[in-house]
């Protein structure tokens, strides 16, 4: 089959003319890559007419790629860049062998004036393809060594200039060039990979990220300065293997020093009430009298800025650099400087713009700044906060339960942070991940201040879950109240709001739904606080709020969540009720629900012995139960009460196990009392599945874990519930029953039920 | 290939070993598929609880020493040898699935936290009045609960021992450290804890004493669920996976498994608040026999991950296996002559579960540090200090990018390239071709290109600028065409607009006209009726039956209206 595709492929592709080629290279790609079993069988294995008939076509289609890569058009180039992918994608290490060549002439495509397309996917196919060769040594010494500086100066040469000067070679970016991002992409994609190749070009690289990242002037999308933030804190794997730890360390210090120095420009405005913890920090000092502007490169190098949008843009990407820093994986071992982070993100948060709300916050102008600059500072603030959230959230990924020493300072500055920027939808977004990442960690052991201090969060959280609607009740009650006050007010109300009052409720529905986000991190923190805060120390108003919210949204994890840790009855006071019904009324179909209200936990452990003392009582209810309401199951009881003759160890153990049949069965039937009525099919059906559930998750287990004759004992748990398997391993495990302790207690058993 | 293997630690004794363990401290054993030793570590020697195993390192507090052992796991070698102030005599893990904290109990009765990625040492105040025996975890890394001889179990909050920064503190003046709440229904020494598997507010704690009993209790909020009253001094406790059962080890080298789930009743068993009162006694015919007397006791307990076979260690030197559903002995595992004191299952090779995945390993442990620089910077209590470093190798990037994968990452590992950017591609060579055939510019500038790279940019910038205007002018000629189009058609509306207004008007009128026949022929009937009426007043008068003038009335009427009012019966 795949040969025939092959052959057609090489057939279509030599015989149609090139001008035509693009219109089926996406259907070619796709057949090549149907045919990767054939293409990446290994050529020794080849043997047989038909297969030195494939070998010969692999060979006409390598051939008519490569003349293809040289075509004149630039439709034939186009066409042999995709399919050149495609091959690479299916013949893996088996197509590139030969392929050097191929590569020496994509790196040339990149040089011509083609089409951006084709520069953009010879990029990605050569980035592929010594992506590939990385796991394989003889390939990177026949492909990657010898091209890959090549490849690379290429790639930097489409997005830059070289600048020689006597103490090294600098690169410029060229403006507007489309090819930015597709070239950080690569070095990204590729540093960590062949880091020996890169180290020629890494102070290259740096100089040219300094100037993307450093840019005041020219604009750079936001895809591309991200790309370039974490080309940036990668540069350090270019360094040899034992400095690699060392330019980290140093990277970041730079980094965190950058930030402090940018700080101590835009905070000009207000006296700081924040010390550092680090005595080795160095204010710089500044003229008040000029415009706000940096004017020299600053510890990592970056250039200059001027203006305070300009000096906060630089804050923010510093601090998106020393977040890829802490999230990147690392050459080596490398060593967090928890300390200097908490540092700089408690300068940064403890400068808050004056809440609206009247309550002056504890921050001092500096006089000798205007009261524009001021206020401009403080409607920078946000973005600020919100990369500083980002950055410590990032920390908290990192460390996970190692955060627990940190998370006390963490928690201080979000609050702080929350209670004055509450008004900013970025800010509370921002909040709500951290808080949520934080309280799973230590929820379980805070204390009654600290739940205390999430009240203000956690109604703003159920503010912004709420569907509007709820409360526009209230709203147009107030509206009323403030009618009734201010007889003459007329003017400032919406009067279309009288006119048409589905108007304003279809709005705000419309509004709220119009910010997943921020309603994904609310739903996630209202669980997270519900899962791991200790339910007595919520307040009482606050838990009956969330509650509340949680139902109206419907929300089945938060739901879940606060079923799970219903309020503690506390002492003189009636017990809260559980908000299961609600639940279960909205999502009664969910899994976690039905486990939730019918849990069939296997109580008992896998073997009939361990639950052998309390068969004897149940055994007269199982008869009944099973001789009134089921068809299914007599031959078996009719089975247990014949005589049984002298037990032999392969009878005990067929006479037990239709007696853990029914004790399942039983426990079903206990708990499903009002149902009993229900056709015994369906419960046939439902023993059935269960005996499925148990056999298909042991049977892995029996196979995963090859069996040796020293532990027989190692199969013996699976096989009880498991009669159908335990019936063919009886002739393995002949001697299984014949200790004599638990012998005689089944004997018993057996007696009594006779 | 899916594998399972335990770590057991010895206290080295008087006997000698084979030759293939001689100095051997702790062995690393795989029971499935094949039972044998993987590695050992050297010149250790261990009391019971005295083993801690993290997924780089193993530490070990030696017996009679002020030493714990740290060994790398990775190298295969011991990596520090860290001294302490008083002897240690249990230790245990914190930190989930990293294990980055150590938990050392004292032989002073306190507890040291050491950070092992930053060196940062913490030490509790000296709550228990004897040396703390045992030590658990519990599965948030947020409790610790420490057994002592003094027969009280004390409750530690974690994050209020390490935070840097405390909260305000309450009207209960604790001093700082201590512990958040102490269980003490025992009545003599705590010989061993454990914890169970949840990470909700119901887990459960169960500790063993050497008063033979067995309590479970609820460790946040120290109430006791069940006392269970065994045949022996238990020496040894662990817990079933799922908390279904704990199972408890002897001095005579038997064990015994107590099932929480013995009655029928519905309530979890181990709530029922009627039972919760009455001790449970177990019986003593119950318990699992060794195979021989002289195994010697039990010293420690652990289940494997599916929670069927459970392996303790033994006095004698011996690891037995025992079968959890036969409740019996299976076999001896190994014979390390030395008595064994740890024996801890680690997770099994092969099972790949996305939240045991490490995103950051630590190769070297740092050393607690003494300096100083890990304190309160004394301007600013409560602040972070600024040399506290987290040492980590940082092996995954670990949040996953919450926006979606960019164009180029997808093309990357796509079969040949993504259909957007196929078709995108197509585009530009239509574009590319039409500009190419419009005027031969394209292929005037290709020999151009050998000179200089950045003049071949700028041709190629002119041309690509002049497409596009081409293209812009031809939308615009589009554009202005279909602005014709639809004035037209506007214009077009409007006048059918005017014929249906007509339209409406004309039939307005003939709805009045209909009207006002309507009240016309009302006004014609009601006349007609009032004639009759009066027809057969004059007929009944004049003595003539009035019925009979009716009738021909009526005919001549019905003849009347039958063709004129045939309409408005309805």
């Amino acid at each position: 089959m795949s040969t025939t595709t092959l052959r057609a492929v090489t057939h279509r592709l030599t015989t149609t003319p090139v001008e035509q080629l693009p219109a089926i290279a996406s259907f070619l790609a796709t057949s090549l890559s149907d045919c990767a079993e054939l293409l990446s069988a290994p050529q020794a294995a080849k043997s047989g007419k038909s297969e030195s008939d494939n070998t010969v076509q692999i060979h006409k289609l390598k051939t008519r790629l490569a003349s293809l890569l040289q075509d004149r058009s630039i439709e034939g180039r186009w066409t042999a860049v995709v399919l050149v992918k495609a091959t690479v994608e299916a013949g893996q290490w088996e197509i590139l062998r030969g392929y050097e060549p191929i590569v020496r002439s994509l790196i040339g495509i990149l040089a011509k004036p083609d089409p951006i397309s084709t520069r953009k996917m010879c990029m990605i196919t050569l980035t592929r393809i010594f992506h590939l060769t990385y796991q394989y040594p003889t390939l990177v010494r026949e492909i990657t060594t010898p091209h890959l500086p090549g490849f690379i100066t290429a790639a930097l040469n489409l997005v830059s200039v070289l600048v020689k000067l006597p103490t090294g070679s600098t690169r410029k970016p060229k403006p507007n060039t489309p090819f930015m991002e597709t070239v950080l992409q690569v070095c990204l994609e590729l540093v960590p990979r062949h880091p020996t190749i890169f180290r020629p070009f890494a102070s290259q690289l740096r100089s040219l990220l300094t100037e993307i990242l450093g840019s005041s002037s020219v604009y750079y999308p936001d895809s591309v300065m991200d790309i370039a933030e974490q080309l940036f804190a990668s540069l350090h794997k270019c360094a040899p293997k034992d400095k690699a730890g060392a330019g980290w360390t140093e990277d970041c210090r730079s980094t965190v020093l950058s930030i402090h120095r940018a700080a101590d420009y835009i905070f000009r405005a207000v006296k700081e009430q924040w010390e550092s913890v680090d005595g080795s920090l160095v204010f710089t000092r500044q003229k008040y009298s000029d415009e706000l502007a940096d004017a020299g490169p600053d510890a990592l190098g970056l250039p200059g800025w001027n203006g305070i949008h300009a000096g906060t843009d630089r804050i923010i990407t510093l601090l998106r650099i020393l977040s890829n820093f802490v999230a990147m994986p690392s050459a080596s071992a490398v060593a967090l400087p928890l300390g200097s982070i908490l540092d700089i993100t408690s300068r940064l948060t403890s400068v808050t713009a004056p809440s609206t709300e009247g309550t002056q916050s504890a921050i001092q102008a500096n006089p000798q700044i205007g009261r524009d600059e001021r206020e401009m500072l403080w409607s920078e603030l946000p973005r600020i906060h919100v990369t500083c959230m980002d950055l410590l959230a990032r920390v908290a990924s990192v460390l996970e339960t190692s955060t627990i020493p940190i998370t006390q300072n963490m928690l201080e500055q979000i609050t702080w942070v929350f209670r004055n920027e509450k008004a900013s939808r970025n800010v509370r977004v921002a909040s709500y991940e951290l808080l949520r990442d934080l309280i799973t960690l230590n929820g379980p052991a805070m204390a009654k201040q600290n739940v205390a201090s999430l009240v203000n969060v956690l109604r703003a959280c159920c503010h912004d879950l709420l569907p509007v609607s709820s409360d526009s009740n209230s709203q147009s009650k107030s509206q009323a109240d403030s009618k009734s006050k201010t007889k003459n007010g007329q003017g400032t109300t919406n009067a279309d709001s009288f006119l048409n009052p589905d108007l304003q409720k279809n709005r705000k529905a419309q509004a709220s739904s119009q910010f997943p986000e921020l309603e994904n991190a609310a739903s996630a923190l209202l669980q997270a606080v519900l899962l791991s805060t200790p339910a007595e120390l919520l307040p009482a108003s606050i838990r009956t709020e969330i509650d509340r919210t949680i139902i109206l949204v419907s929300d089945k994890d938060a739901m879940l969540a606060s079923v799970l840790n219903p309020v503690p009855a506390i002492k003189g006071r009636a017990a809260g009720a559980s908000i299961l019904p609600f639940l279960v009324r909205s999502h009664a179909d969910q899994m976690e629900v039905e486990a939730l209200v019918r849990p069939r936990m296997p109580v008992l452990m896998t073997a009939p012995e361990l639950d052998a003392y309390v068969e004897a009582e149940e055994q007269e209810e199982a008869d009944e139960m099973v001789d009134d309401s089921y068809d299914a199951a007599p031959e078996t009881a009719d089975f247990l009460k014949a005589p049984v003759p002298a037990p032999t160890a392969t009878k005990l153990e067929t006479a037990d196990q239709p007696s853990v049949h029914k004790r399942t069965y039983i426990e079903e039937s206990t708990i499903q009392t009002p149902s009993l009525t229900t056709p015994s099919t369906q419960e046939t059906a439902q023993k059935k599945a269960r005996f499925g559930e148990s056999s298909s998750s042991e049977a892995p287990r029996a196979s995963a874990f090859v069996s040796h004759p020293a532990q027989p004992a190692t199969q013996t748990p699976a096989a009880p519930v498991l009669p159908v398997a335990e019936d063919d391993s009886d002739g393995e495990l002949p001697t299984v029953n014949m200790d004599s302790d638990t012998d005689s207690e089944d004997d018993e058993d057996v007696t009594m039920e006779g | 290939m899916l594998s399972e293997s335990f770590i057991a630690a010895t206290l080295s004794s008087a006997k000698t070993p084979t030759a293939t363990l001689r100095d051997v401290g702790i062995c690393v054993h795989e029971f499935q598929p094949s039972p044998q030793i993987r590695s050992t570590f050297k010149k250790s020697s261990t009391s019971p609880n005295c083993l801690a195993v993290t997924p780089s390192h193993i530490f070990t507090a030696q017996a009679d020493k002020a030493v714990v052992h740290v060994y790398s796991r990775e190298k295969g070698n011991q990596e520090a040898l860290i001294p302490f102030p008083e002897r240690i005599r249990s230790i245990a893990v914190a930190g989930t699935k990293y294990g980055d904290v150590l938990v050392l109990g004292t032989e002073g009765g306190r507890l040291i936290l050491w950070e092992t990625c930053t060196g940062r040492q913490v030490a509790t105040t000296a709550s228990h009045l004897q040396p703390v025996t045992s030590l658990v975890v519990d599965p948030t890394s947020n409790f610790i609960l420490s057994g002592s001889a003094d027969a009280s179990v004390h409750v530690w909050s974690i994050p209020g021992i390490l935070s840097f920064s405390k909260p305000a503190q309450t009207q209960d003046r604790q001093p700082p450290n201590s512990p958040i709440r102490t269980f003490s229904n025992h009545r003599a020494a705590i010989t061993s804890l454990a914890v169970g598997h949840s990470n909700g507010r119901n887990n459960i704690a169960v500790s063993t004493a050497k008063d033979n009993t067995a309590v479970v209790w609820d460790y946040h909020t120290g109430r006791v669920l069940r006392t269970y009253l065994l045949p022996a001094s238990a020496t040894s406790v662990t817990l079933d996976p799922v908390d279904r059962a704990g199972y408890v080890g002897y001095e005579d080298g038997s064990v015994q498994s107590i099932e929480f789930y013995r009655s029928n009743s519905m309530q979890h068993a181990l709530h029922d608040a009627s039972l919760q009162s009455t001790p449970a006694q177990v019986s003593a015919e119950d318990r699992w026999l060794p195979p021989s007397a002289e195994s010697g006791a039990v010293h420690a307990l652990s289940l494997s991950y599916d929670g069927a076979t459970l392996f303790s260690a033994h006095e004698s030197g011996k690891v037995l296996s025992w079968t959890v559903a036969r409740r019996k002995f299976a076999t001896t595992v190994a014979d390390y002559t030395h008595p064994v004191t740890n024996v801890i299952v680690l997770q099994p090779n092969g099972i790949t579960t996305s939240s045991q995945e490490l995103n950051r390993t630590t190769h070297t442990i740092v050393k607690p540090r003494h300096d100083g620089a890990l304190s309160d910077p004394a301007h600013a209590p409560g602040a972070v200090p600024a040399a506290y470093s987290f040492h980590t190798h940082l092996l995954a990037s670990s949040r996953p990018q919450s926006r979606q994968p960019s164009q180029f990452t997808s093309a990357l590992t796509h079969a040949s390239f993504p259909d957007s950017m196929i078709e995108e591609g197509l585009a530009e060579l239509a574009a590319f071709r039409q500009s190419g055939t419009e005027g031969p510019r394209v292929v005037m500038t290709t020999p151009a290109v050998s000179d200089t790279m950045v003049d071949a940019g700028q041709d190629d910038r002119v041309a690509e600028l002049e497409a596009e205007i081409d293209l812009l002018k031809k939308k615009a000629a589009v554009n202005d065409k279909s602005r014709h189009i639809s004035a037209e058609e506007v214009v077009q509306l409007r006048s059918d607009l005017a014929q249906l207004q007509d339209y409406i008007n004309q039939l307005h009128e003939k709805q009045e006209a209909a009207q006002q026949d309507k009240v016309q022929r009302q006004a014609r009937k009601e006349a007609r009726e009032t004639k009759r009426r009066e027809a057969w007043f004059a007929a009944e008068k004049k003595g003539r039956n009035g019925d009979a003038v009716m009738k021909k009335m009526e005919i001549d009427d019905g003849m009347l209206t039958s063709d004129s009012d045939d309409q408005s019966d309805e």
